[in-house]
């Protein structure tokens, strides 16, 4: 009894999707638009449940190349900030490289990526590492610079050297701040390998959406985008729970 | 034959290799810190003082009055701006090179991921030698924290954490230990209760301590000489030798003698606290 209580509780913090799906299917009904400008909610929502076995292998690949990006990324924009944070003389080389990745609209960058890795899943891959990278970098960053006095005090009385102070604090201290930019690239990492799919891609939801949209298959391309929507959210709520984890373990 | 003669000779008995003579040699030393702007700082003015070696020393003077300085020049973190230090007749960050250097800091710097057994071990890892196990549960059961081994130090009481740090310090039997305001952040009853077990550790190892605090009772009841601070900029007001014999217990701590120089030094701490103010 309490139990359902709670499941239906639960449910009650849900209206906000609720509100999502009833808005959307006022605002076609509203406008009279046909189902080739907009489709309404229910005949994009059955096209997901009953061809969800089709949908499978395009989310499959996308959230396996966000993951990978998400972690390679993680980890180049680690490996960058530490470099920046042990050589001043490497920070002058890093750090405005890093910049400028960042400023360029990952857009205009995607084709530049392509012509450089190569068009289709190498391409696709590195754009979402290439997203990733840039706050992991920044986090890492400020991680390592707020390694407490106390704690640089005891490995210089210890005798530790620039590389112990590294591995045995830096690291650990990054790592709250990392798991940040873990969480809010996640649903962005999402994103950024459909973009690229969608750009030029053969696999992938953002390929299914192009795809879709070509054959004029608007339950479809729709389905996509919800699809797409909960995909990134059920990432987001992953990286959350690892954060959690992850913190707890190291604070 | 007095306390001090019987302590120099277990000494010589424990250390046959250590130099005789001065331990931690401080000549004319100053320190000026810059704060920006061509604005400075002195923090301290010619400080002499010379520490023997198994001496316990306790530093005590109003906050801000450069005892804290002290210690870290003596740990080789800061170096002075005019004048010499000298740590058994070398540089002072030498020692910590050499790993023989202990330090427990006002806050306690324990790494927050690693188990208490851990933050003790680590002075051997950054020391590139094998963790010695039984000298880490030595250490434990020295500082009393037997059954939160495997605690982290969130887990762990104000007062656990300083023993934990102290432990930390002592792991590689350093032949210089230095105490800044260990005991600073904990009450009345649980600092009095790690008083008595400092005073026991020492008992048992006899390092050569600098003990920096603002409590009088407490250099009293731990040190051989307490060095008396004066505020901005730190200059040495006086040097109290203590005699009482050890170990301090309730009977030394109600005796008239104890009060007496409680009272003197803390007259003087007053003095010296109305010319800062």
């Amino acid at each position: 009894m309490t139990r359902a209580l709670s499941f239906l509780r639960g449910l009650v913090h849900l209206w906000p999707v609720v509100l999502v799906f009833v808005a959307w299917d006022a605002w076609v009904v509203l406008n009279g638009y046909t189902s080739t400008v907009a489709p309404r909610p229910f005949p994009v929502v059955t096209d997901v449940v009953i061809g969800f076995g089709e949908y499978l292998p395009y989310i499959s690949y996308t959230l396996g190349v966000a993951l990978v990006g998400l972690l390679g990324g993680t980890l180049v924009g680690f490996a960058a900030a530490v470099v920046v944070w042990s050589s001043a003389a490497l920070a002058g080389v890093v750090t405005p490289a890093a910049l400028i990745i960042r400023s360029v609209p990952i857009t205009a960058l995607i084709p530049i990526i392509a012509r450089i890795v190569g068009y289709g899943d190498p391409a696709v891959l590195t754009s979402t590492v290439l997203i990733c990278f840039f706050p992991a970098f920044v986090f890492t960053l400020s991680g390592l610079a707020a390694i407490p006095a106390s704690g640089h005090d005891l490995f210089r009385v210890l005798g530790g050297n620039k590389l112990q102070v590294l591995a045995r604090l830096g690291v650990l201290y990054a790592v709250p701040n990392l798991m940040v930019s873990v969480r809010i690239t996640a649903p962005t990492a999402v994103l950024a390998a459909m973009l690229a799919e969608f750009l030029m891609g053969a696999h992938g939801l953002g390929a299914l959406f192009s795809e879709s949209r070509s054959y004029m298959d608007m339950e479809r391309a729709w389905g996509v985008a919800l699809v797409a929507t909960t995909v990134s959210v059920f990432v987001f709520l992953g990286a959350r729970a690892l954060e959690n984890r992850v913190v707890a373990r190291v604070t | 034959m007095s306390t001090s003669t019987i302590r120099t000779a277990q000494a010589e008995v424990d250390r046959p290799a250590a130099r005789p003579g001065a331990a931690v040699t401080i000549r004319g030393a100053e320190k000026v810190f810059s704060l920006g702007r061509g604005r400075t700082l002195q923090a301290l003015a010619e400080v002499d003082l010379e520490i023997a070696e198994g001496e316990f020393v306790a530093i005590i003077g109003p906050s801000g009055c450069g005892k804290s300085t002290v210690l870290r020049l003596a740990a080789g973190l800061d170096t002075p701006t005019n004048g010499a230090i000298e740590v058994f007749g070398d540089d002072p960050h030498r020692l910590a090179k050499q790993h023989r250097l202990g330090v427990a800091f006002q806050e306690h710097a324990l790494l927050p991921w690693a188990s208490v057994r851990a933050n003790i071990a680590l002075p051997f890892q950054v020391a590139g030698r094998r963790v010695d196990k039984a000298r880490v549960d030595e250490l434990i059961q020295l500082v009393g924290l037997v059954g939160f081994e495997d605690a982290r130090p969130k887990q762990l009481s104000g007062g656990m954490r300083q023993r934990a740090s102290i432990a930390r310090a002592l792991a590689l039997s350093p032949d210089l230990l230095l105490l800044d305001e260990p005991f600073g952040a904990l009450d009345a009853v649980t600092r009095r209760r790690m008083n008595a077990e400092l005073a026991r550790i020492w008992g048992e190892e006899k390092i050569t301590t600098i003990l920096v605090t603002h409590d009088v009772d407490e250099a009293l009841i731990l040190a051989d000489r307490v060095v008396v601070m004066t505020g901005r900029p730190g200059r040495i007001r006086k040097i109290a030798k203590v005699d009482f014999p050890r170990p301090r217990g309730f009977e030394t701590t109600r005796s008239p003698e104890f009060h007496d120089l409680v009272d003197e030094l803390t007259a003087l701490l007053d003095q010296v606290e109305g010319v800062d103010d």
